[in-house]
């Protein structure tokens, strides 16, 4: 009974219930699309740097820090046959270490990278070296990201001179051309890098079968001298960056929820107000205190309902379009972010359902607390209007 | 000797007015029989709605007792004199009070569902008062779509669709013209007698005196006079 006079009540508000029921269904929009946009950057790039670069994890030599690229000739190591007999699906070995090129006759330190030509776990638009044999030629061919081209101002079919150290501290240098410039999604490996094969990379430095890491599919167990690495270990810096992020993310989230409880809040508090002859009349007719409180309770917890339905449609529609256009974020090329030129949104039904029921209570609670004082009410001065001044 | 339907025994009622007090009612004695159809007269701060506000359970005198068929008001706890208003007394106020969200039927469905009682169930009962008090064609309006007078007759069809023992009308006939007031008379005067409920009216409208069995003055919160018709129907 309680909940047809709620929902009677509810509609009999008219605009002040749309507004309400709108102010919540946007709060709820807003905050599930803020999640989702926060797991759609994410998720983009823990995928672009997966399929990259980290695979399932690196197998490297204990202390390797790429960061520090005098270490790097101090650091390879022979693939061990643990590895070295996985499929290429699974493994993929690479060779960097430090070297120079002199575009136009400035110098540009580089890291030269040499990745195996038979791997297929890592995804790189190296297609060019791969139509190349294991044999140098004239020049030694290489591949540049596009980040590193508008560095260097190099361009496909350039040569430039280019020059590393082998194994036995002997610096050599050699005529390079650049066999493709290729869009590299992923930064880390764009900006400052040239790309080899891993065999032509091997022969110029005396390093054979020697490799910085291996890549693979995932942790093959301990291995002698070995380190593994795992996918969070690998993006701990990126992931602490964005997990930051996520706190304003949170903050934002709260003070969302904060404006909408304030706004229901405030209906609740008018609506007391505004009712009280109606609240009087209630008690005449022999309402008790509990069951008005539990009938105004009742009236802003449907309006958190609605507004939850409404949000659901709402939400399908505008999450719908903004699938079909995505957030331009290409000024975020610049940074080391390894993500797309769009950001679509990634939504969890867990996250939904989680932010769905913080948010109901929160409404069904600050529906509640203004409607305690109907207990307290005086019903002669609530009829004359005057119970709540 | 049958048990009064209400007992008021020297009732006090004082309120708070800013720092000082103010004593709406003198050490009020009255008792009221079953069927009365009766009033409470007087000019305005004379006590009147204090008395029927005290009868109804919905607000307690500062001393003396109120019994309902020998049951004391004063120890009831709000919880019970919210059942006590809703199993046995019918309101009706001066601005009608209507709930404006809902139809007429809904209206006077309202005190049967609150009892409990399941819409289908009463439906026939809530029609048959409409039919009663002249509203068959008004029935799925809303109260913003009727007349002052038709507004009345809804809520005085609320008041008696539970079947109760008493009704409160606070100045019911104040906001209506004289010839809905008539009408309005009239059909309490019936349904008094139909339904066998007690009416007592707080009024200072004249009109009232014509159809009431007993009248009781107040003024300045103490009873004036306490008159009852004779068999000729003359006051005395």
């Amino acid at each position: 009974m309680i909940l047809r006079i709620a929902w009677k009540n509810f509609i009999g508000q008219g605009m002040r219930a749309v507004l309400n029921t709108l102010v919540t269904a946007l709060t709820l929009i807003a905050v599930v699309f803020n999640i989702s946009m926060y797991n759609g950057f994410q998720g983009q790039v823990t995928r672009n740097m997966v399929r990259t670069d980290v695979a399932g994890g690196h197998y490297r030599m204990k202390d390797f820090d790429i960061l520090s690229p005098t270490q790097w000739e101090d650091y390879t190591f022979t693939v061990p046959d643990k590895i070295r007999d996985a499929p290429p699906n699974e493994r993929a070995e690479v060779l960097v270490l430090q070297g120079q090129i002199f575009p136009k006759r400035r110098l540009f330190p580089v890291q030269l990278r040499g990745i195996a030509m038979d791997q297929s776990l890592i995804d790189l638009p190296l297609d060019k070296l791969r139509e190349l044999g294991p044999e140098i030629g004239e020049k030694v061919a290489v591949v540049i990201g596009q980040k590193m081209a508008d560095k260097a101002h190099l361009n496909v079919g350039d040569t430039v001179v280019m020059k590393w150290r082998d194994k036995y501290g002997v610096v050599d240098a050699r005529d390079a051309f650049v066999a493709d410039v290729v869009p590299i999604i992923n930064p880390r490996i764009d900006d400052g890098l040239i790309w080899l094969r891993l065999d032509h990379l091997r022969q110029l430095t005396s390093r054979p079968n020697e490799v910085s890491w291996v890549a693979v599919n995932g942790d093959r167990g301990p291995i002698e001298s070995l380190e593994f690495l795992s996918q969070e270990e690998l993006m701990q810096d990126i992931l602490n960056l964005i997990e930051h992020d996520r706190r304003y993310s949170k903050i934002m989230w709260v003070i969302l929820i904060f404006l909408a409880g304030i706004g229901v809040f405030n209906t609740q508090i008018l609506n007391i107000f505004k009712r009280q002859k109606e609240i009087g009349t209630l008690m005449a007719l022999g309402m008790t205190p509990r069951q008005l409180v539990r009938l105004f309770t009742l009236e802003g917890s449907l309006a958190a309902l609605v507004s939850v339905t409404v949000a659901l449609v709402l939400g399908t529609l505008i999450f719908s379009w903004f699938q079909s256009v995505g957030l331009d974020i290409s000024h975020l090329r610049e940074t080391s972010i390894p993500v797309n030129e769009r950001i679509l949104l990634e939504i969890r039904p867990l996250e939904v359902l989680w932010s769905t029921v913080v948010i109901v209570s929160i409404m069904i609670l600050v529906s509640w607390i203004p409607v305690r004082k109907i207990s307290r009410l005086d019903p002669t001065l609530a009829l004359r209007g005057k119970g709540i001044t | 000797m049958n048990t009064p339907l209400i007992k008021i025994d020297r009732v006090v009622k004082v309120y708070r007015v800013g720092s000082e007090n103010f004593t709406a009612l003198h050490d009020i004695s009255l008792e009221i029989n079953d069927g009365a159809f009766m009033s409470f007269v007087g000019p305005s701060g004379s006590g009147k709605t204090t008395l029927l506000n005290l009868v109804g359970g919905l607000d307690q005198p500062t001393s003396g007792e109120i019994f309902f068929k020998n049951s004391s008001l004063a120890k009831m706890s709000r919880e019970k004199l919210a059942f006590y208003r809703r199993e046995n007394i019918g309101f009706i106020f001066q601005t009608f009070n209507l709930l404006q969200v809902y139809s007429v039927y809904e209206n006077i469905l309202f005190p049967l569902l609150l009892n409990g009682d399941k819409e289908p169930a009463v439906r026939d009962q809530v029609m048959n008062l409409v039919e009663k008090v002249g509203l068959l064609t008004q029935v799925k309006k809303r109260p913003s779509e009727l007349s002052g007078g038709q507004c009345q007759r809804v809520a005085i069809a609320r008041a008696l669709v539970k079947n109760p023992s008493l009704v409160l009308a606070d100045e019911p006939t104040a906001n209506l013209d004289a010839e809905n007031s008539f009408h309005i008379l009239e059909l309490m005067r019936d349904l008094n007698r139909q339904f066998h409920a007690a009416f007592i009216f707080s009024t200072h409208d004249e009109k009232v005196t014509r159809y009431v069995n007993r009248e009781v003055g107040l003024d300045d919160g103490r009873i004036t006079w306490d008159k009852r018709r004779n068999g000729a129907g003359e006051f005395e």
